[in-house]
């Protein structure tokens, strides 16, 4: 009888399939998971203090590296947050632009989210590269309209910093011919694949109960058989105009997870024509002319939340009456999402590990803040 | 639409919960923003505490969370947010629950005085409160018992402080000096 | 639960429950990543196309950046005058969110007071964000955002730079970002000038241009002060662009130089001051008799006719006014020689 040691690794921080610097504290029986404890705070930087000594307009460009994947959502919450605790209210054009805005950054993030997940199960960067393609136009996209490709930076108080250039719109309409073909490859590429069935299929079930009990959000909390999304639920900005499906798995498992985004991605691409046809039609300017960027809120708190790609982010503002918040806090999608972790591990092997936190999708930024 | 508002939320508290709410001022959404005060008014601090979410005594806070879940139906705990009143000397802990169906959050507040912060902790009821908790122990100091392992999340383990606490300063590095 | 949704329903994806496992998902994935390799030969050089190399071999190519890209800012100043549109107001010091612009305001040597211009302006690149306030908040439009990323270096205290390694004329700027440039160009102008009128002698114009603001203005002293000489008439400068100071400063000489010239109604006359550029012999000429009757008239004493027209500094934008003044004084010259032949 050969007597077995439980082991204690570290998978990170200096890791390729972390995504990010992220610690996991693996113990293992040979080579299934014991016990799993995430680890992080490597990339802490203080964001809610760097807030507090910034008025609300300098704000704006750190929120763009809470979730440094996706900076028009983190862009849009903040806003929300402000317009709702001033009470500015934001013209009909401009919400359709931020709308446009967000739902670009949904596909973005779900073509490179799953692009690195099929890269950390071994195909070794060609799904990633096609869905990189797509990201590239949309990124070249907000280059032109915000002047940045990463931190855009493109929101204010009461609407969006500029309108769209004139190049905008035939290259955005281009673009609308190719993702439905780059959808329809994607899922040809990899839906039926027999590896990623084997490796995706049955694992990291996260049951529908203990979903909610783990606070979890976004595609991940869909993926487990819940329905919850705020665009539905609590229809902010102009979401209720719009006809879209919300897709919910049935099993919980990294599959379930890999097929709801590449659903929601197609749903994004509704919205996005959705918006091309009103946004003619509407009316006012691309920001409230009379709002003021140095705001000075009445003393009180507010929470704003959007439908992130990464699940419900939220900012908690809690004003003084003076040009700076006095509290701010980030409810980060990421963060909470790796609650589970170690329950979802337990019982795998040190392989699946990595595809269950690259099927959470998860960015340090958000995490850490 | 199963939404609840606030004042609803403090009646049903009140009826069913008796002495878990505690009294508090209601805030005012001021119509229009008021002239900056000035002479000797201008020092005024600003009213923190007045609020319309419903105030919970700390040692209860368990029991309202449970009666937010199970008789409200609001299972879906969202945001442990910690707010530093250093000149009332209190923290402040708001509580966002939601309910899965559609709607309007509710909120509960629990506050715990500078030097004693002690709150019962959700994480045996709510796992997902686990990480909240942490990180308002490891920025802010609030000891929540009952937490399975209660270490600090950012920082690393052997520092010393509350970053986040209104009265951290804000320059300088103790340890650069160690 | 069952959720209504206005606007749209609950989909349950459909995993595909396959029982037959031979390997034929894989085989279709081959099928795709072969359409990708037969397509690679061409260029993907339209948005809506999905296969194709769109591999842009920088430091070869480069494609071209949209006019909105930010990434570092610059700072302006007008290709004639060299006059900065900078008049130190200090809002993008205050708007800056990591706090990397440092501003001093320039001030009057001798009256100590506040001028509309900045005296030293720093800003540290390597802590700037990229995020374009500064350009948003300028009043007067003098801080732009470069498209320069290729900033990489070795020292790093190379990356804090001051004003002169900040400014560019503002030809630069209209050529990589026309449009926006195009919309402020005229108030940008317009509050130029209000700026340029409270400014005095060197200050306010860029580091780049002081060599040579420095001896246009010098040239156009000199040459107001024998374009004026001559003439009989007091000879006005254009008033557009002369601060009343050089204004007056030029009546005065043009009359000193006029009376200067009655006195010894122009006779030939050596030296030379040089004459402004672009002007005919006719005036060459006579900025030289000029020249020579206010020495002369200096000699003998009468001092009245100092014809070193009191080099304000004029500032810069005069030498029009000079040009014109000059102008005239040869048709007065001229004038006068008629007159002189006539009677």
């Amino acid at each position: 009888m050969i007597k077995t040691e439980e082991l204690q690794i570290n998978i990170g921080p200096q890791h390729p399939s972390t995504h990010g610097v992220f610690r996991m504290l693996v113990t293992v029986d040979g080579e299934t998971i014991v016990d799993l404890v995430p680890v992080f705070g490597y990339l802490h930087r203080n964001h809610e203090q760097i807030a507090e000594v910034n008025t609300y307009l300098q704000n704006m460009p750190y929120t763009d590296r809470l979730d440094y994947f996706n900076s028009m959502a983190n862009n849009q919450a903040y806003a929300m947050v402000v317009e709702k605790l001033v009470g500015i209210e934001v013209p009909e054009r401009a919400e359709y632009l931020r709308v446009l805005m967000v739902e670009l950054t949904r596909i973005l993030n779900h073509a490179g989210a799953l692009g690195f997940l099929i890269n950390d199960m071994g195909a070794w960067q060609t799904p990633l590269a096609f869905g990189m393609r797509e990201r590239e136009k949309i990124l070249d996209l907000f280059e032109m309209a915000s002047g940045a490709r990463m931190m855009c930076n493109y929101f204010r108080f009461g609407g969006v910093v500029r309108d769209l250039p004139p190049a905008f719109m035939p290259l955005l309409k281009d673009l609308l011919v190719a993702l439905p073909a780059f959808f329809d490859e994607f899922e040809r590429l990899l839906c039926e694949n027999e590896i990623l069935l084997q490796r995706s299929e049955g694992v990291g079930v996260l049951p529908k109960d203990l979903a909610i009990s783990y606070s979890v959000t976004g595609p991940v909390l869909r993926a487990s058989g819940i329905p919850y999304d705020i665009r539905k639920a609590e229809p902010y900005s102009i979401y209720d105009r719009f006809d879209f499906d919300v897709p919910v798995g049935s099993v919980g498992d990294v599959y379930d997870r890999f097929l709801v985004r590449v659903e929601e991605m197609r749903q994004s691409l509704r919205i996005i024509e959705q918006v091309l046809e009103q946004l003619p039609d509407a009316e006012g300017d691309h920001i409230n002319p009379k709002a003021k960027q140095n705001v000075r809120p009445p003393v009180g708190d507010a929470y704003a939340r959007i439908e992130s790609p990464k699940g419900e982010l939220g900012f908690y503002l809690v004003s003084d009456g003076s040009e700076k918040p006095y509290r701010y806090k980030v409810r980060a999608p990421s963060f909470i999402n790796l609650t589970p972790l170690g329950d979802m591990c337990r019982g795998y092997k040190v392989a699946d590990v990595v595809v269950i936190l690259g099927s959470i999708d998860i960015v340090m930024g958000e995490v850490d803040r | 639409m199963p939404s609840i508002t606030a004042t609803a939320l403090r009646e049903r508290m009140e009826r069913d919960l008796p002495g878990v709410a505690v009294a508090t001022r209601p805030r005012v959404v001021e119509a229009e923003s008021k002239p900056k005060a000035k002479g000797k008014h201008a020092a005024e601090r600003p009213d923190f505490l007045a609020t319309n979410d419903t105030v919970v005594v700390a040692d209860r806070l368990r029991d309202a969370a449970i009666y937010l879940r199970d008789a409200c139906g609001y299972t879906y705990l969202s945001d442990i947010a910690v707010v530093d009143y250093l000149d009332d000397g209190l923290f402040e802990i708001v509580y966002r629950f939601y309910h899965l169906d559609d709607g309007d959050a509710l909120v509960i507040k629990v506050r715990v005085p500078r030097d004693a912060p002690n709150v019962p902790s959700l994480t045996p009821i709510w796992p997902g409160a686990d990480f909240h908790e942490r990180e308002a122990f490891d920025l802010f100091g609030i000891v929540f018992e009952g937490h399975p392992s209660l270490i600090r999340i950012y920082m690393w383990d052997e520092f010393e402080g509350y970053p986040m606490r209104r009265d951290f300063p804000k320059q300088g590095d103790k340890y650069i000096d160690e | 639960m069952t959720i209504q949704f206005e606007r749209g329903k609950v989909v349950v994806i459909d995993r595909g429950a396959r029982k037959l496992r031979v390997g034929q998902g894989m085989l279709k994935g081959m099928a795709v990543v072969w359409h990708h390799w037969l397509k690679s030969f061409q260029k993907l050089d339209n948005f809506s196309k999905t296969a194709g190399v769109f591999t842009v071999e920088y430091p070869d190519e480069r494609i071209k950046l949209p006019e909105a890209y930010r990434n570092m800012p610059i700072l302006l100043y007008d290709d004639e005058t060299g006059q900065e549109l900078c008049t130190a107001c200090f809002q993008c010091q205050r708007v800056c969110p990591p706090q990397v612009i440092h501003i001093n305001q320039a001030r009057n040597p001798e009256t100590g007071k506040a001028i509309p211009a900045a005296a030293e302006f720093i800003i540290e690149y390597d802590a700037c964000m990229s995020c374009g306030f500064c350009a948003e908040v300028c009043p007067f439009d003098s801080i732009k955002m470069d498209h320069e990323f290729e900033l990489s270096t070795e020292d790093h205290a190379e990356l804090t730079m001051n004003k002169a390694q900040l400014s560019r004329p503002v030809s630069y700027y209209e050529r990589i970002a026309p449009t926006f440039w195009a919309e402020v160009k005229a108030s940008a102008y317009k509050k130029l000038q209000n700026s340029v009128k409270r400014r005095v002698d060197l200050i306010g114009i860029a580091p780049q241009m002081v060599e040579k603001v420095k001896a246009m203005r010098a040239a156009a002293a000199e040459s107001e002060a024998t374009e004026a000489a001559p003439s009989s008439a007091p000879t006005k400068p254009s008033a557009a662009e002369t601060s009343p100071a050089t204004d007056k400063a030029a009546k005065l000489a043009a009359i000193r130089a006029a009376n200067a010239a009655k006195q010894d109604a122009g006779n030939g006359g050596t030296s030379t001051p040089e004459a402004p550029a672009g002007d005919d012999k006719a005036a060459k000429l006579a900025a030289i008799r000029a020249a020579n009757a206010a020495k002369k008239a200096a000699e003998s004493g009468e001092g009245s006719a100092s014809v070193a027209p009191a080099a304000p500094e004029a500032p810069a934008g005069d030498d029009k006014a000079a040009r014109l003044a000059a102008i005239r004084a040869a048709n007065a010259a001229k004038k006068a020689k008629d007159e002189q032949e006539n009677s």
